[in-house]
């Protein structure tokens, strides 16, 4: 019996750390997911050994609602980006007009960046696209991190396979390795920085790296971000694109 | 040896008529090959020409982008032209030199949509438009733009957009760093080059390329032209030892792809009409040939039971009818020569419809026969092998002739 309930309590802490897929999911979905949230951006590219700096403006509205604007550079001040559900659209001051992002286009860097407007365009939660298990658990700057094996439920995704690396102190994906159907790696993102704002963990810098590009990486940096903002219908409309 | 040389010179004054008929069709067949191996020289000649100078007799381009040149990444561009055209203007056989930046576009009318409609754009100063494209021959409605925000747009794009001349054209290709590049266009001509692919293309200023790729004072190569563009291979190894484009992708047209190609498509083009001419020729000299063999049945049979051996035998045949090659091919090569030294300066009017063929095989409305000493020695070479081809058959079967059978048959 005394050799039982010391098995018991052996055995109990490890069940009592389990965690499935689909809670750690949700947690992450809750932290990179908002209501409204408005926010000033760096994105610097650095491609074929030249450097980019760009400076945005945008607004979120849940999932479905994006609304960016470009302020730096000078060549690409003015240049707005409107996202509804999924649609894309571009309005490109230089020649005062509205260009829908689709088919092929889609695939292609925003501004040139490793991020691609498919990446922006992902409006499900994770939780909703995909299933796994947890592949074990592991370190990464001295954080510790269950690492977790991702598969789409819809392959037509951009990325049928995810492995990511989840802080397991704030839910945060640190480390992202994404994968076409074929298992080829295609990216690696990490988010790092982490701050608490309105009770949110939030990353406020991210690393894309393009594996299919030598030498391509973009940083995301937020310079400022806030949520539970009240925003305008007009910001999400064609309207404020043209405006 | 000497003998059966005196036998062959007889045989060929015993039955002159022959002998002239089969000299002619010799003379004939050379003069015919000599007059077309000169102008397919001249078309060749003419088309690669053009096709160089729209490649660039020689091209300077960055390494990366001559290993990644399908995708026309604008990234791997020469930042400083100016330095690039600065040490090569000046060198030796370098006429001019052009830069030159190419990119894919989407491309609409103003008041359409931008869509999925897709063009090459060029961005080159007006010069390489005019001297080296000859663009302005090309045009179908318009006139050569006169303004940086003006184009050139290719009847195929037009029409697929329903643009005409006037028409402001909204193009959206990608700067460098692949960051939207829109920029509105007036249409100021339609080209015409004669096929779809040709005529999917834009054609802008320098200043408005260089602004869509953000490539200031950048482009992606520089195409320079040649005083002979067969010799550009020399002038290509020149140039790289020039320490400005040290480490820049310094290549002669025809030793980048597909250009490296043409060499080996020329000679089979010209193999091919050449055999076609010799077996034609051939046969001539085998039909006479067989007629003398029969007609010297009984002759042959004699000079056998006599001692003559096959193989000597084989050897008169051959020598009669190398002795009529050697006439004919002599006299064909002159009256060719003449007819494509004459054809080489009147040149051969094709017609307005030749120079409306693709533009990556621009073919001149007006050919000219290229004689070149080359085309004298093959020409009459050949005429030997018509001689050699058309006299085998029968010298071999006169060297079959059995003595006892040919005197029989001939009783």
């Amino acid at each position: 019996m005394r050799n039982f309930i010391l098995a018991c309590l052996l055995v109990l802490p490890s069940v009592a750390q389990a965690v499935t897929v689909d809670e750690v999911l949700a947690k992450v979905d809750s932290n990179l997911t908002y209501d409204t949230r408005e926010s000033s951006l760096t994105m610097t590219v650095v491609k074929s050994g030249r450097t980019k700096t760009y400076k945005m403006h945008s607004y979120g509205r849940g999932q479905e609602e994006m609304a960016m604007e470009y302020l730096e550079p000078a060549r690409d001040k003015g240049t707005k980006m409107l996202k509804k559900t999924d649609e894309l659209w571009m309005w490109l001051p230089s020649v005062e007009k509205t260009q829908k992002i689709s088919g092929h286009m889609l695939r292609q860097g925003l501004m040139g960046s490793d991020m691609s407007y498919e990446d922006l365009m992902e409006s499900s939660r994770w939780r909703d696209m995909y299933g796994g298990t947890v592949a074990g658990e592991e370190t990464i700057d001295g954080h510790k991190v269950w690492k977790i094996d991702l598969t789409a439920k819809d392959t037509t995704v951009s990325y049928p396979k995810r492995v990511i690396w989840v802080d397991q102190s704030n839910y945060i994906p640190v480390k992202q390795e994404l994968y076409a159907l074929s298992g080829m790696l295609l990216k690696s993102w990490t988010m790092t920085d982490v701050r608490l704002i309105e009770g949110k963990e939030f990353p406020m810098k991210m690393v894309i790296t393009d594996k299919l590009q030598a030498g391509s990486t973009t940083e995301i940096t937020f310079d400022s971000v806030t949520f539970k903002v009240a925003l305008q219908d007009e910001v999400f409309s064609t309207r404020w694109l043209e405006r | 040896m000497s003998l059966l040389l005196s036998l062959a010179m007889r045989n060929l004054g015993r039955n002159r008529r022959r002998t002239v008929l089969t000299a002619l069709t010799v003379t004939l067949g050379t003069a015919l090959l000599t007059l077309a191996l000169s102008m397919l020289n001249g078309i060749l000649g003419a088309t690669l020409e053009k096709a160089a100078g729209m490649a660039g007799h020689v091209r300077v381009v960055d390494v990366d982008y001559a290993r990644r040149e399908q995708l026309m990444p604008l990234a791997e561009n020469l930042p400083d032209v100016a330095a690039v055209l600065a040490a090569v203007q000046g060198q030796p056989h370098v006429l001019a030199a052009y830069p030159h930046i190419a990119m894919g576009v989407t491309g609409a009318r103003e008041d359409q949509e931008i869509g999925e409609r897709f063009a090459l754009l060029h961005g080159a100063p007006e010069a390489y438009y005019r001297d080296v494209l000859h663009l302005d021959q090309f045009l179908a409605s318009g006139a050569m733009p006169t303004a940086d925000d003006e184009a050139l747009v290719g009847r195929a794009f037009a029409e697929e957009i329903e643009a005409k001349v006037g028409d402001s054209l909204i193009v959206f290709g990608q700067t460098q760093d692949g960051s939207p590049a829109p920029a509105r266009l007036k249409i100021a001509a339609l080209v015409d080059l004669g096929s779809t692919t040709q005529n999917r293309q834009i054609w802008v200023a320098m200043s408005k390329a260089q602004w869509m790729a953000d490539l200031d004072g950048g482009a992606t190569e520089v195409l320079i032209q040649t005083d002979d563009f067969e010799r550009a291979v020399d002038v290509a190894a020149g140039l790289r030892d020039l320490p400005a484009l040290a480490t820049y992708d310094v290549h002669a047209w025809d030793e980048r792809s597909p250009y490296d190609q043409i060499g080996g498509l020329m000679t089979a083009i010209q193999s091919i009409a050449a055999s076609i001419i010799v077996f034609i020729t051939g046969l001539g000299v085998l039909n006479t040939m067989f007629m003398s063999v029969l007609e010297r049945t009984a002759e042959i049979g004699v000079m056998r039971a006599f001692g003559l051996r096959r193989w000597q035998t084989v050897l008169l045949f051959f020598f009669e009818a190398f002795v009529i090659a050697a006439l004919g091919g002599a006299v064909g090569i002159a009256l060719g020569a003449t007819g494509a030294t004459i054809f080489g300066r009147v040149g051969i009017h094709l017609g307005e419809g030749a120079s409306k063929m693709p533009a990556t095989i621009p073919i001149n409305e007006t050919i000219y026969p290229h004689l070149t000493p080359d085309i004298l020695v093959t020409g009459f070479m050949l005429g030997l092998a018509m001689a050699v081809v058309g006299g085998f058959l029968p010298a071999l079967r006169a060297s079959r002739i059995q003595p006892i059978d040919a005197m029989r048959q001939h009783r």
